[in-house]
């Protein structure tokens, strides 16, 4: 075959049962298989092998781990998954200029790892950091708990390469900070597959911090934990990290493996991170500390200790998985709100799962205001799969009443393809759909996501969870 | 796990399923365990990582896909190191999962004729057989004797390269059983009965002699176990679920009428992990269950005996610097001891009380080297694709010794180094301390 040809044998699956592990991400609510998964090893390969899928007549969906929570990294209906997997040598790495090349298919915490000894790191840290890919995360413009202080994925892409839809090759930025010319980069991370394959990314890595301490503040109450929040950040008491985990959570999370040592009498946790000068962090620590405990916090701990910090953060990364001892299935919704608004939207999650029956838990990146109320269910069944969508979109709307968005770091793809009406107009969608034109004049790359598949005005009137099987 | 869950998940008992499908739904599709898994590694294929196969397996008790050959290669291929164990946040018992369907197939007869009556004599007639261990190892010593060892890649490719790469078979003082009975050195603190296993005495031998030794050392009283020869772990994570349980039964039966109480202490992480399990194993048969639950708890690694207090305080007394084992060491975490026991910290710390050795530490310690039972027999090239890495990690390790727990890592190990010509000597722990124990 022509595609084994180029990538080798083992890059090309066609046979069904090989299809089907790719029928989803991250996302399980709905699933299907593409019609082949091709994994080349170089950007070269991987621009050979689309001038063939394109002459095919295939679509294609870039893919990199396949973490993501939206749907993003499967087809719609049948083409090609082009896989980046097989794409994970660092090229390069420069501890002067502060800069990484790499391929697409890194794991992000491979990245961090090959620099710690030049005492530098990568700073976007997705919880999913083990396992997902520097692709990926420009796909997504992934954020983690460190983004608080250092900024999602796009505040650390320098340059990339792209494959475009005929097989070209095309590299965009380089390795200054503001490269001539209009900046391309922007609209790039962040278009979740549907630009181009990127198949490598020039990153700016950060000097690692001089001390880092880890607190562990516990709560009676997740409303008083929300408050801190606020108060923390009124106070211009900046961390690096601010997460909360709620009791749910808490003791799925000590059941697994990554038990952290987080109390389970607590009704939430707070797990701050402070980095500095000793002296900066001592006082910042002390502080934060003092204000938690006005909120009603009834203990805290800290701890500079690699080990002990891992362990905590261990905890907090395998929330998600963890859930998987409460049911088979989960749903991560990712909303963002004004952080003084927290403790609101969480009252509005919780009714509108008690309204349906449903297990919520909740965890957030609260120093952004990002909440994750994350719903537990079972894909067979159907009615669950509905009210868990319908619970979905009442979480969304409120957070846009409250002048939120409807994304903080997952991207919209598949899950939140119709809420993009609340918050866009037709025309503005129309010009978003002008400019991703502009990449991919054909509609070759990731089609069917992001955007709504009817106009807004017609979605209004769609059934709840019409979508889901 | 080293507090074993109070009551072990039965396997399902319907005939008609082909997959453990309840522990399937565990998995929340996450993803975290991919980049562990050293078929994902080698392939890039997500339908040869632990969620793709769980996926695979759950499609298939759902009847959405076929169990075809591809199905049943997917499952061989996996080395069941079960290091996706270790980083499931949801708890996923994936080697569980694996030896039940792979049982399932064996019963289904998806492999072909020819390939089941190679398992066949190795299953039934080598290893739980003393007088089978020894002829197929007696073989392969005259073999070696008589060069045509050297020969066996010419008709046997790459299988026969490594074949001509093993290690010589040891003399035949170093086969020799243990004692029945290894008094304690000093007070004694109890007694301990030990797993000389089936290949063990036959190409590692000296390892059990050293164990008995070092529990002795420790103040223990060791016991060997007469007649008995095999646990029946390779069984298991081949699937021959049935043979399985037949060698669990009578290991109980034999350990039992020793001591019923004491510890089992094993030298073979493999055998560990799968008697530790010995309670999932016959969860089903009411007069077994409970009785083989408790002997599951009494099973500990060597290192956990060795490695607590005051063990180590008598040993490390009589530890003495040696010029037996060459500087720097490294550790090599076998997957059914770090991953399949949550043993991690003891044998380092006994490794640390070795006096005047520097130890280096190993990237990638808790990757499967690709031995993984007889998968190195019956696919030499995925599993000479597996040690690879591990391999450069060795070389840039600088370490001249490298120190594993397990038989199956201990000749792939072997095997391995001498391919790549390194200068690196490949010992058990229990070999490694006992060449540092005074007389
Ligand atoms: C347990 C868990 C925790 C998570 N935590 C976080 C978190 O803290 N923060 C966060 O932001 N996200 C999080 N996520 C979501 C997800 O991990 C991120 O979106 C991640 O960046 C996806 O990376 P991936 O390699 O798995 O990409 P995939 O899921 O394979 O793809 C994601 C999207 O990017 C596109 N894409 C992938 N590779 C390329 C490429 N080379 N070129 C062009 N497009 C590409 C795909 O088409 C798809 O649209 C989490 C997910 C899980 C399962
Ligand atoms: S880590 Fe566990 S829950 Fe997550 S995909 Fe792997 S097996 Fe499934
Ligand atoms: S047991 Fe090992 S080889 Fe098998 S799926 Fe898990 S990590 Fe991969």
């Amino acid at each position: 075959m022509e595609l084994a040809a180029i990538v080798g044998e083992r890059g090309v699956r066609s046979d069904a049962l090989a299809r089907s592990a790719y029928e989803s991400d991250g996302f399980m609510l709905q699933r299907e298989a593409p019609s082949i998964v091709v994994l080349p090893r170089s950007t070269e390969e991987a621009a050979a092998a689309v001038k063939v899928l394109r002459r095919e007549g295939l679509v294609v969906v870039p893919r990199g781990a396949g973490t993501g929570l939206t749907g993003g990294a499967r087809p719609i209906a049948g083409g090609a998954v082009l896989g980046t997997a097989r794409m994970k040598r660092i090229l390069e790495i420069n501890p002067d200029d502060r800069f990484a090349r790499v391929e697409a298919g890194v794991v992000n915490v491979h990245l961090t790892a090959a620099t710690c000894s030049h005492g530098l790191f990568y700073a976007p840290d997705p919880s999913s950091q083990t396992a997902c890919t520097i692709g990926g995360n420009v796909g997504n413009n992934s954020g983690g708990p460190h983004c608080f202080k250092y900024g999602s994925t796009n505040r650390h892409v320098l340059g990339l390469t792209l494959v475009d839809s005929d097989g070209e090759i095309t590299r965009v930025g380089g390795i200054e900070p503001d490269p001539d010319g209009i900046d391309l980069l922007g609209p790039l991370v962040g278009s979740e597959g549907m630009m181009g394959l990127v198949t490598e990314v020039t990153v700016k890595l950060e000097p690692s911090p001089e001390r880092v301490e880890t607190l562990l503040v516990m709560f009676e109450s997740l409303d008083a934990c929300c408050d801190a929040v606020s108060d923390m950040i009124a106070a211009r008491l900046e961390p690096s990290a601010i997460e909360i985990l709620d009791r749910l959570t808490i003791e799925a999370v000590e059941a697994s493996v990554l038990r952290a040592g987080y109390p389970e009498h607590a009704e939430a946790v707070m797990l701050v991170e402070v980095e500095g000068g000793p002296h900066e962090v001592d006082a910042i620590a002390t502080d934060i500390i003092e204000l938690a405990r006005a909120r009603g916090a009834f203990e805290a701990r800290r701890t500079a200790d690699d080990e002990e910090r891992k362990k905590l953060w261990a905890g907090r990364k395998g929330a998600f998985g963890a859930m998987g001892r409460i049911a088979p299935d989960l749903y991560v919704a990712d909303v963002v709100v004004p952080r003084t608004r927290l403790r609101e939207i969480v009252g509005v999650a919780s009714r509108a799962c008690a309204a349906r029956g449903l297990k919520l838990s909740n965890v957030f990146h609260a120093g952004d205001g990002n909440l994750h109320p994350n719903i537990s269910y079972d894909r067979r069944d159907a009615d669950e799969v509905a009210r868990v969508l319908a619970a979905g979109k009442e979480i969304m709307e409120a957070c846009v009443a409250f002048g939120g968005s409807l994304t903080g770091e997952h991207g919209v793809g598949l899950e939140k393809q119709g809420e993009m009406c609340l918050v866009f107009g037709d025309d503005d969608l129309a010009a978003m759909s002008d400019l991703r034109a502009a990449f991919d004049p054909h509609g070759f790359w990731n089609p069917g996501k992001l955007f709504p598949v009817r106009g807004c005005r017609e979605i209004e009137a769609r059934p709840l969870g019409s979508e889901a099987r | 796990m080293t507090e074993a869950a109070p009551h072990a998940r039965p396997f399902p008992t319907d005939a008609a399923s082909l997959v453990d499908h309840a522990r399937s739904l565990d998995c929340i599709h996450c993803g975290l365990c991919l980049t562990t898994c050293p078929t994902y590694q080698l392939t890039g294929s997500e339908t040869s990582s632990p969620r793709g196969r769980i996926h695979l397996m759950r499609a298939v008790a759902e009847e959405r896909e076929e169990p075809t050959v591809e199905f049943a290669e997917e499952m061989d291929f996996c080395l069941v190191c079960r290091h996706c164990e270790s980083v499931c946040p949801a708890g996923v018992e994936f080697g569980a999962m694996m030896e039940f369907t792979r049982g399932k197939l064996e019963e289904t007869g998806t492999r072909g004729p020819l390939a089941r009556l190679v398992r066949w004599i190795g299953f039934r007639r080598i290893l739980p057989s003393r007088a089978g261990l020894k002829l197929a190892v007696g073989g392969l010593a005259l073999a070696q004797r008589l060069g045509l060892t050297r020969l066996a890649p010419l008709v046997a490719g790459l299988r026969g390269e490594v074949t001509a790469a093993l290690p010589p078979v040891p003399p035949r003082r170093e086969r020799r059983p243990l004692p029945a009975v290894t008094p304690a050195r000093g007070a004694s603190r109890g007694r301990a009965l030990v797993l000389e296993g089936c290949v063990m005495p036959e190409l590692f031998g000296r390892v059990n002699h050293a164990e008995a030794r070092l529990l002795a050392a420790a103040g223990f009283e060791t016991m060997s176990v007469p007649k008995h020869v095999c646990c029946g772990a390779l069984h298991a994570h081949n699937g021959e679920l049935e043979q399985a349980r037949e060698l669990a039964r009578s290991t109980i039966e034999r350990f039992d009428a020793v001591d019923d109480s004491c510890p089992v202490v094993l030298d073979s992480a493999g055998c560990g992990a799968h008697m530790r399990e010995y309670g999932r194993l016959l969860a089903n048969d009411p007069a077994w269950a409970a009785r083989a639950e408790a002997f599951g708890r009494r099973v500990v690694d060597m290192s956990e005996v060795l490695a607590a207090p005051e063990s180590l305080e008598r040993l490390a007394s009589r530890l003495r610097e040696t010029t037996s084992l060459r500087g720097p060491i490294t550790w090599d975490a076998p997957c059914h001891l770090c991953h399949g026991q949550q043993v991690r910290s003891q044998p380092l710390a006994l490794l640390d009380a070795l006096p005047g050795v520097e130890r280096v530490a190993l990237e990638g310690a808790e990757s499967c080297c690709g031995s993984a039972g007889i998968y190195s027999v019956l696919r030499p090239s995925d599993s000479l694709e597996v040690l690879e890495p591990k391999l450069e990690a060795l070389r840039r390790s600088g370490a001249r010794t490298l120190v594993t727990a397990n038989p199956g890592c201990h000749q792939q190990w072997q095997v391995g180094v001498r391919r790549a010509g390194l200068d690196v000597e490949v010992v058990h722990l229990a070999e490694a301390l006992d060449r540092a124990l005074e007389g």
